[in-house]
């Protein structure tokens, strides 16, 4: 595989609360490639969102990146700290889809003086022109009669079109990574069916490098290369989207899969994971996981497992893996669903 | 847009009309000895018959309601009975109004700059130094009753700088301190609503991917920000504006302005009734008025407020 287009190491993001220091990303590491869509996935608070905005320097006033680096077109954003260096990157070389599209836009500004305005910031293009040109891309994220919805409000748009419209804000500058928060939690199946679609056309297009962030297994599944799963601030497992299927090695990986209602199987009750997410204010020792993992080892609750390799582009953060560790059957579904991947395998 | 605007404008007629009918009415339930005032025990019972006739105060209430209506379409807003006795309630006003409307017009001045700068740096500051010291002044000035810092600022600023302590219209100088006075309550309240607008909307998604698109904060301040708490405040401002420089009951007569303030207090004491429907005429007016305006300038500012179309969700 080619270097990687943005390359996130050991980093940490703390937030201070109420005079109290919360450390809401413990030393995640991740690697971007070109082109790649790549899924983060966990459960809400793991981090995912804010491990994201730490790459668009969108931390809120609290929260600051503590250590670690994040390298991207040579310059390290964890050592930005001025507004101005963050606007050669924000927008125009990384941009940023959000959750709910129905708020996501200014009420009382026409949808293309707000597409309008990030081609007169990044492009420098000015009244026609731009114009012109935001009309285009109003075209392009597949909203008929653009030169009329031009000068429309918001409120006169649909959940799905809204969202388009800030996906057209968000590609606006080519930009070479385009990180989706949830885009389209908020929207109805059909719908998210469609956004996804675009999504998809507009990276083969314009060559865009995707991370979505989504708590939606199925939307992963469906237009993900590759996974990265998130406990507690840190980045415990990442693959390709069959390794994280059909063969996850992380005890936690297990369980979230396990906790997929499965087609077919009746009666079952609904797998879920017991216990709650470690106290982030507190400093975690060993496996943030081990409280709730019913294979931990007793070296999990005192050392933190390192990242283990299990394929050049699988990795995971288990103790489990290690050559002496005892060998741990996974739970049915996921043997299951392993057994299903090994025979496809062999018939391709 | 303009079948908006009439509509509202019917709507704030009405309004005024049956303000000014009920106060008609509630006057009329007053005793009538207040017509008198000192004379009320040296006056035989022919006497007071003859005066309350002279007023018209005897004939049924619906004569005397026709009658009121029909002189205020002719522009006749009555006499004063009690306050300058025979005088045209039209003469009494004339030479006040102006005063309240220079003072008034100064001090909305003064307050709108920098109630609504200082409301803006708040925001801009949210939980800083000057956020903290501004929202202090607010709080000072709406939890100590007008009375006792005003008579504080008249009683030592006066001593301090010099300036005269009471009002006189051909000194300038003296129109300082009333103005400052007058300003002080207005700064607060619009310093108040602006920060508040205006952090409402930061705290708005749509502020979040401004931010992504790379506008700085600047650029975000004035194109979103400002642009959108305007119109709350737009709905607020002319109602403040207009009874502003209808008059402070207060200030003037601290320094004794001789302007409209404290006139309806007087009329209603000593029970003038002309006078006293012809300043809830004009107050009440003013403020349909203001409430008129405020509507009419959030549809301009706001697309979503539909104006075509009746009824549905508000």
């Amino acid at each position: 595989m080619d270097a990687p287009i943005l390359s996130a190491r050991d980093v940490v993001v703390k937030f201070s609360l109420r005079g109290q220091i919360l450390t809401a990303i413990r030393g995640a590491s991740l690697d971007l490639y070109e082109g790649e869509t790549l899924a983060i996935v966990g459960e809400s608070g793991s981090g995912k969102s804010v491990f994201t905005k730490t790459f668009i320097g969108m931390l809120d006033a609290n929260g600051w990146v503590d250590s670690g680096s994040i390298m991207f077109e040579g310059k390290d954003l964890a050592k930005f700290k001025t507004e101005r260096e963050w606007l050669t990157i924000r927008g125009k070389k990384i941009a940023m889809v959000f959750q709910d599209p129905m708020t996501a836009l200014n009420p009382l500004r026409t949808v293309g003086m707000q597409i309008q305005e990030v081609l007169e910031l990044h492009q420098g293009l000015k009244g026609e022109q731009a114009k012109k040109r935001a009309i285009e891309i109003l075209d392009e994220v597949g909203i008929s009669d653009p030169a009329m919805r031009y000068s429309q409000y918001p409120h006169e748009f649909s959940g799905g079109m809204r969202q388009r419209v800030v996906i057209a804000i968000a590609i606006a500058c080519n930009p070479r990574i385009l990180i989706c928060d949830e885009p389209t939690t908020a929207l109805d199946v059909t719908i998210q069916a469609q956004i996804l679609e675009l999504i998809r056309r507009l990276q083969k297009r314009l060559g865009l490098t995707i991370v979505y962030i989504t708590h939606d297994l199925g939307v992963v599944a469906n237009v993900a290369d590759r996974v990265a799963v998130m406990y507690a601030g840190d980045i415990i497992e990442y693959g390709t989207v069959e390794e994280i299927f059909y063969d996850p090695r992380h005890p936690y990986t297990w369980a979230l899969l396990s906790s997929l209602p499965q087609l077919g199987r009746k009666g079952s009750p609904l797998y879920s994971i017991k216990g709650t997410p470690p106290n982030l204010f507190t400093e975690i020792k060993g496996d943030a996981y081990a409280p709730r993992n019913p294979y931990a080892l007793k070296i999990d609750f005192v050392k933190r497992p390192p990242f283990f390799k299990v394929t050049p582009t699988h990795y995971a953060k288990t103790w489990l893996l290690d050559p002496r560790a005892p060998k741990v059957e996974p739970p049915e579904i996921i043997q299951a669903m392993r057994a299903k991947y090994r025979v496809s395998e062999r018939d391709a | 847009m303009l079948r908006y605007a009439l509509r509202r404008l019917w709507q704030s007629f009405v309004t005024v009309f049956i303000v000014i009918t009920l106060v008609f009415l509630l006057m009329r339930l007053l005793p009538v000895e207040g017509y008198f005032a000192e004379s009320y025990d040296k006056l035989t019972p022919e006497q007071k018959e003859a005066i309350l006739k002279s007023i018209g105060v005897l004939d049924p209430w619906y004569v005397q309601l026709r009658r009121f209506y029909s002189d205020l379409l002719h522009g006749d807003l009555g006499t004063s009975i009690v306050y300058r006795p025979k005088v045209p309630v039209r003469e009494i006003l004339a030479p006040k109004i102006p005063y309240s409307v220079a003072f008034g017009l100064s001090a909305i001045a003064i307050s709108l700059v920098l109630g609504l700068g200082m409301g803006v740096w708040q925001a801009r500051d949210k939980g800083r130094f000057w956020d903290k010291v501004w929202t202090g002044y607010i709080v000072f000035i709406n939890a100590v009753p007008s009375a006792v810092y005003l008579l504080f600022i008249q009683l030592y600023v006066t001593q301090i700088t010099k300036l005269p302590i009471l009002f006189d219209r051909d000194r300038p100088i003296s129109w300082i301190l009333p103005i400052i006075s007058m300003s002080l309550g207005g700064i607060a309240g619009y310093a108040m609503w602006m920060r508040r607008f205006m952090v409402d909307e930061l705290n708005k998604d749509y502020i979040r991917l401004a931010r992504a698109k790379g506008m700085s904060s600047t650029a975000i301040m004035i194109k979103h920000v400002l642009r959108n708490a305007f119109v709350p405040m737009a709905q607020y401002l002319p109602t403040s504006v207009l009874l502003t420089i209808s008059g402070s009951i207060y200030i003037e007569s601290l320094y004794s302005i001789p302007g409209m303030g404290g006139l309806l207090v007087d009329a209603i004491q000593r029970q003038d009734n002309p006078l006293v429907q012809t300043l809830v005429l004009i107050y009440s007016t003013l403020g349909i008025l203001g409430l008129f305006l405020g509507d009419i300038l959030m549809a301009i500012f706001d697309p979503r407020i539909k104006l075509e179309r009746r009824g549905g969700s508000r």
